[in-house]
């Protein structure tokens, strides 16, 4: 490898810099340093002449290595790697270091060690930039296809999005028929139309007019080129990289040809078995071949093989004109490759027999919400009418009770967030089909949030629907009325109601679907303390989670209703095709790599690694060793910090990198006394040195400063290199633990930095000498605190003597 | 029941009440009255109501909650804190109001006999001497000595203190 | 044979002889040795905790320990002695802190909590100790014709958390006892209601309707008696009957017996040997029925 020769080019600020730091002294200074063959001072290198400056010295070759001292360092590198990288340098052959938020405005009272600070900070600069190698783009191939996991309507809405994107799309659903909760509804809030009225017609499939959404089974969807359906299955493995996914499904049998079911119901006709219908909320039953209403998708039949008899019966087979029926259909197994995975499984509701005092398992006539749903349905059934399930008699007072294991420490402590409205819609549907029904609600709260939801409490009153403010405790039946009585307080009148009812609607609360935590295993996705999928970051990217490749929508995140849940499956395809419309996935190769001689197969990093990034693979010698995948890893340098036999490097964090930072930053004291390392995350802690800075909060020149990419990389051994080198004061300034940006860096950091007190201890270092801070970039004057703090500190304890000095 | 205007919410009673054993859990509850429809005593005495008690407290009107008969109605049934969805101990944070109640000197006489009682004899109910030479006729056998020098001394380690009978027969 | 220490409370041995009685001769019948402990205090139950929790919390946990030095178990009869004592065990066990506090005051008597022993109920120990078979086995009266009210009263049951006697709100140890016993029993509504025992000198109306309001739901659904668990439950339906009578001129009959006197019945004991006089409300009629 050549030579390094090091460009250093200074930023005055237009000369603001000036009435702080001896220019002077620090051009004279980095003259001194050997390597450095070029020195340009100037009012600012991101744009225009300096810029150019710059480009120009690498084009004639003058440099090989560039040091810029600019403000506002993470804005401006972007312009001035973008330039070195046009000119033919590589972009990772620069270091920015920030006198001005650094240095000249937090130490503006103190010139003199203002300048030895900048100083060392330009010689930590151009030590670091020697040590520097390029680091290249990597491409890795991406696969234009996307499974998704779920038929409901999220699901649907993000596979017709990436269909029309023109990606190989594969949606999965584990039951017959597409649809999900929106099949069973019966209507939607806030627009009272039909809830399977979900589909935004495909720009590819000819409809007859251009309207805002159709009903599913007339809204082609099954006609969308490039999209593959696949009912009453289900994923069982996940193997692969992001971009190139290999899914193991498994298909049920439906026991019925779906290219030769005709849908004609003569099966149903002749079939003796009947069975309690689960659909309907077992309010009716069914056959063991059926389908769940006429307007399902897909129009093809399937048997219950709890129910059906097979071939002792075989009755359906004789009558079917096109001999569609099969017995003797297998569960198979199939592979797909897909670049991405949706997960949009959506939600259920609770199990109300839990919530013990409301004796749901114990009375027939005490349903929930979607039972209620059901019987609204006019395809439902009672073909829309409100009966007691006991008797099938009229029901003439229905009382509903809110937060039916929702808001409750006992069951689910959240509130479900959209079962005030569902209640009020179903209410307002059963007063408008029997005015004469009492309709009761009692409540903790009303919770109308949403556009337009607000009127939908309004119209509830004036249609004469009784609201209590109180919570039931109890609801039992009274034998010789006839009735169910729900007890409850009105809180507002402080008095006691026996609500008479003959039929009580728990509005339940809403929980992940079956099968989700057997889920989020397959494919390496966490879940939330309530048990729904967890987003990567609930701010900025609900949609996504920390696997590259794999996304999440709809009601499978949290309860939602349907503009929500569509808003979010829009979201989540545009995401899932970021990286599949290049049909790559392309990225610096900014990322750990593992020395496999020094590899002692302890398996620690593969568990620290948040990502997921680091496998154990065999080697010839039937010895496993730590591999990293560069496609997952994110470059935090966690594993570094974590590997006890130094075996990992983080690729532009190399701790010969490290070490030259940490020894330039400690020397150069004059009268700065004593010397202080702050070691800081690029993300948080970083951050708040820069705001502090900004805001031109004072503290001590004597506090020098060191940019990691996270908290977690720091080795306990370089800690005490620190102290040898000169520092009396060690400060760790990461994110704050719950909101680490790499997962759990910052608690990783935490804990290492608490061992690593014990070790100063064996060596006779007094353990406050080190310490940890976690703060955000708002909190600059935390940083400029903890900074004086260490300060008195380190200057009480009084000079460090290490074991071995004389 | 008296209107109160113009005072602010005093925090410092539900501090009281919170940094106090039982009522640590006062400021979970959101007010949803689950407790009240729990009650069997709320139903028959409209003076009692572990809601309104709770209410009271959080927005700090000691006087009222402490000088009040109210406090001394609960039964001890446990049905509110078993039924309640945040997990209040609405039963212990009673007791903790009672306790704060007895140390202003609030309390029905009766608690003056229950504390007699414990430190004279260690136990709540006196067994007369009558009733213990009964024991031999139905073949039990004899009552086994009480720990009373023991209980004395952990009463006044942790600050029991005898309530006195007032005036007014509570 | 299994030892445990009796923790008799005050209430029992001062007012209900019947209850301790038929508790030790069943459980002698059956083979669980009981032992008298020096030094048992009163338990501290509600009243006790009214004045002072931390006294109260800390003098059940004196109790328990010396149950503790002893290494026995403690058997409790009274619903009150067993919420008190094992409400102080299991939140002594769970929470550390808890339990430093406490054992500071508890080192000015020389004593630890350390938390190696279990309170159980009366009904707990026959579940645990003998078996629902093994009792009906030892049955020599079934209770065949008599229709029993079951009464778990308050505190054999809540707080069920630290409790854990049964589900608090489908209990079924007392029904299967009496199952065991021969004996049928009846679902009444609210059952699990509380008497207002602890309001007596208090709130005498509130209490005398609680008691009624068992009075009047048990004799609806027809049972020939209550069985309690506990001397205040048994006091307030018993000696409250007749309270009841007085102020609302009802007449109900209905004999109260504790489950442990039902047992005794059931296990052959003479009923002269059980000291039934202590009941207000005669018993006669339900060992008729026995018999």
């Amino acid at each position: 490898m050549e030579q390094p020769k090091v460009g250093v080019f200074l930023s005055d600020c237009g000369k603001q810099l000036s009435e702080v730091l001896d220019f002077a002294a620090l051009t004279s200074f980095v003259k001194t340093v050997p390597n450095v063959t070029l020195i340009v001072r100037g009012s600012e290198f991101w744009r225009g002449k300096g810029l150019q400056s710059i480009i120009d010295a690498v084009k004639d070759k003058k440099v090989n290595r560039v040091v810029v001292a600019e403000s506002l360092t993470k804005i401006s590198d972007v312009n001035i790697a973008q330039a070195v990288e046009n000119a033919g340098l590589n972009s990772y052959l620069v270091e920015m270091i920030d006198l001005k938020d650094h240095c000249a405005w937090p130490h503006q009272k103190t010139p003199k060690e203002a300048t030895e600070k900048a100083k060392a900070m330009l010689l930590a600069a151009i030590e670091r930039a020697k040590l520097l190698e390029p680091i290249e783009k990597i491409e890795f191939p991406a696969l234009k296809s996307a499974l998704i996991i779920g038929g409901g309507i999220a699901g649907m809405q993000t596979a017709v999005d990436l269909a029309d994107l023109g990606f190989d799309v594969n949606l999965i659903e584990k039951a017959p028929f597409l649809g999900g909760l929106s099949a069973r509804v019966g209507r939607f809030f806030p627009t009272d139309d039909c809830a399977i009225c979900i589909q935004p017609p495909s720009s590819d499939v000819k409809t007859i007019t251009h309207t805002s959404r159709k009903c599913v089974y007339r809204s082609g969807f099954s006609e969308i080129p490039n999209l593959n359906i696949l009912t009453n299955s289900k994923v069982v493995a996940v193997e692969g990289v992001p971009g190139n996914y290999k899914v193991t499904i498994e298909k049920k049998p439906r026991y019925v040809d779906a290219d030769k079911c005709v849908a004609c119901d003569k099966c149903v006709s002749v079939c003796p078995v009947e069975t309690l219908d689960g659909y309907n909320a077992n309010l009716s039953k069914r056959k063991a071949i059926y389908i769940n209403v006429p307007t399902v998708h897909p129009q093809v039949y399937v048997i219950d093989e709890d129910a059906c008899k097979f071939h002792d019966c075989a009755k359906c087979v004789e009558v079917c004109p096109t001999d569609a029926i099969d017995l003797d259909q297998k569960t198979e197994q199939a592979t797909l490759n897909v670049g991405s995975i949706v997960v949009a499984t959506g939600f259920k509701e609770f199990d109300s027999s839990n919530i013990k005092e409301y004796h749901y398992d114990n009375y027939p006539d005490i349903i929930t919400n979607l039972e209620l749903a059901r019987m609204i349905d006019g395809f439902g059934p009672t073909g829309g009418a409100i009966i007691r399930p006991s008797n099938g008699k009229p029901a003439k007072k229905i009382v509903f009770i809110q937060c039916a294991g929702s808001r409750d420490r006992r069951y689910n402590p959240y509130c479900s967030g959209i079962c005030c409205m569902i209640s009020l819609k179903n209410a307002s549907l059963i007063k408008e089909a029997n005015p004469d029904a009492e309709v009761s609600i009692c409540y903790i709260d009303i919770r109308t949030t949403g556009r337009e939801h607000e009127y939908y409490y309004e119209r509830a009153r004036e249609m004469g629907i009784k609201f209590v403010k109180g919570r039931p405790t109890e609801v039992y039946a009274d034998e010789e009325k006839g009735k169910l009585i729900v007890d409850v307080e009105d809180a507002l009148l402080k008095r006691f109601l026996d609500l008479e009812a003959d039929l009580v609607v728990l509005a339940a609360a809403m929980v992940p679907a079956e099968g989700t935590a057997e889920l989020a295993e397959i494919l390496g996705v966490d879940l939330e303390a309530d048990g729904f999928f967890k987003e990567y970051n609930a701010k900025l990217r609900p949609t996504e989670t920390k696997q590259k490749g794999i996304f999440l929508c709809g009601g499978a995140t949290f309860p939602k209703d349907a503009p929500t849940a569509s808003l979010h499956a829009h979201s989540a395809a545009m995401k899932a095709t970021k990286f599949l419309t290049r049909g790559k996935i392309v990225k610096d190769q900014r990322t750990a790599v593992i020395n496999e001689d020094y590899c002692g197969d302890c398996e620690f990093c593969p568990v620290t690694c948040p990502y997921g990034a680091i496998s154990l693979v065999p080697t010839t010698e039937d010895h496993f060793v730590a591999r990293v995948n560069d496609l997952l890893c994110e470059g935090c340098g966690v594993c570094v910090g974590t590997c006890p036999l130094n075996a990992i490097e983080l690729r532009h964090s190399r701790p010969n990198q490290m070490e030259a930072q940490i020894n330039a930053l400690m020397s150069v004291n004059g009268t700065s006394k004593p010397l202080v390392l702050a070691i800081c995350c690029q993300e948080c802690g970083h951050t708040a040195v820069d705001s502090s800075g900004m805001a031109k909060m004072q503290y001590p020149a004597n506090v020098r400063v060191m940019k990691v990419p996270c908290a977690g990389i720091v080795r306990v051994n370089q800690i005490l290199e620190a102290f040898k080198a000169g520092a009396q004061g060690v400060m760790i300034v990461g994110c704050k633990t719950d909101g680490c940006h790499y997962e759990d860096g910052s608690d990783k950091a935490e804990k290492k930095m608490d061992f690593a007190k014990v070790l100063m201890k064996e060596y006779g270092i007094e353990p406050e000498r080190l310490e940890t801070f976690n703060m955000v970039y708002i909190e600059g004057n935390q940083f400029a605190e903890a900074a004086q703090m260490m300060t008195e500190r380190v200057t009480k304890l009084g000079p460090l003597t290490l074991m071995g000095d004389s | 029941m008296p209107h109160h205007t113009g005072k602010a919410a005093n925090m410092a009673f539900s501090e009281e009440v919170t940094s106090r054993h039982g009522g640590e859990t006062l400021t979970s509850c959101y007010q949803c009255g689950t407790c009240a429809s729990s009650c069997p005593v709320a139903r028959l005495d409209s003076s009692f109501n572990p809601r309104e008690i709770i209410k009271l407290s959080l927005l700090g009107e000691k006087e009222e909650v402490v000088s009040g008969d109210a406090i001394w109605q609960c039964c001890s049934c446990f049905n509110c804190q078993e039924r309640c969805p945040q997990n209040v101990e609405i039963a212990d944070l009673i007791y903790a109001l009672r306790n704060i109640a007895l140390e202003a000197g609030h309390s029905p006489n009766i608690y003056s006999d229950f504390a007699s009682a414990l430190i004279d004899e260690g136990r709540i109910v006196k067994i007369s001497k009558f009733v213990e030479s009964k024991r031999g006729e139905y073949g039990l056998p004899p009552l086994k000595p009480v720990g009373i020098e023991d209980l004395n001394k952990i009463l006044a380690a942790t600050g029991f203190t005898k309530p006195e009978k007032t005036e007014a027969t509570k | 044979m299994k030892r445990y220490a009796i923790f008799l409370g005050c209430t029992i041995p001062a007012r209900q002889p019947n209850y301790e009685v038929s508790a030790r001769k069943t459980l002698e019948k059956l083979g669980v040795e009981l032992v008298d402990l020096d030094n048992f205090t009163c338990c501290c139950p509600p009243p006790i905790q009214s004045i002072n929790l931390e006294s109260a919390q800390a003098v059940a946990a004196y109790n328990l320990c010396l149950a503790e030095e002893a290494g026995l178990d403690i058997v409790a009869l009274c619903n009150g002695c067993f919420e008190s004592l094992a409400m102080a065990n299991a939140a002594l066990k769970k929470d550390k802190k808890l339990k430093a506090h406490i054992n500071e005051t508890l080192a000015k008597v020389g004593k630890e909590f350390k938390g190696t022993i279990e309170v159980k109920h009366f009904l707990q120990v026959l579940m645990d100790e003998i078996g629902l078979e093994k009792i009906r086995e030892k049955v020599v009266k079934p209770l065949s014709s008599l229709k029993v009210a079951p009464f778990y009263g308050c505190h054999s049951l809540r707080p069920s958390k630290l409790l854990q006697l049964d589900d608090p709100e489908r209990p079924t140890i007392f029904e299967n006892l009496l199952d065991a016993l021969g004996a049928e029993s009846v679902e009444y509504r609210d059952k699990l209601k509380c008497c207002g025992g602890l309001l007596k000198g208090i709130s005498d109306e509130t209490a005398l309707s609680l008691a009624r309001d068992k009075l009047v739901k048990t004799s609806k659904a027809g049972a020939d008696c209550i069985s309690t668990l506990c001397p205040f439950c048994f006091v307030a339906l018993d000696i409250g009957q007749l309270q009841v009578k007085a102020k609302f001129k009802e007449v109900y009959d209905m004999p109260i017996l504790h489950f442990s006197e039902l047992l005794a019945l059931a296990l052959g004991v003479d009923p002269e040997e059980l000291a039934l006089r202590s009941h207000k409300v005669k018993a006669d009629k339900v060992i008729e029925k026995i018999a």
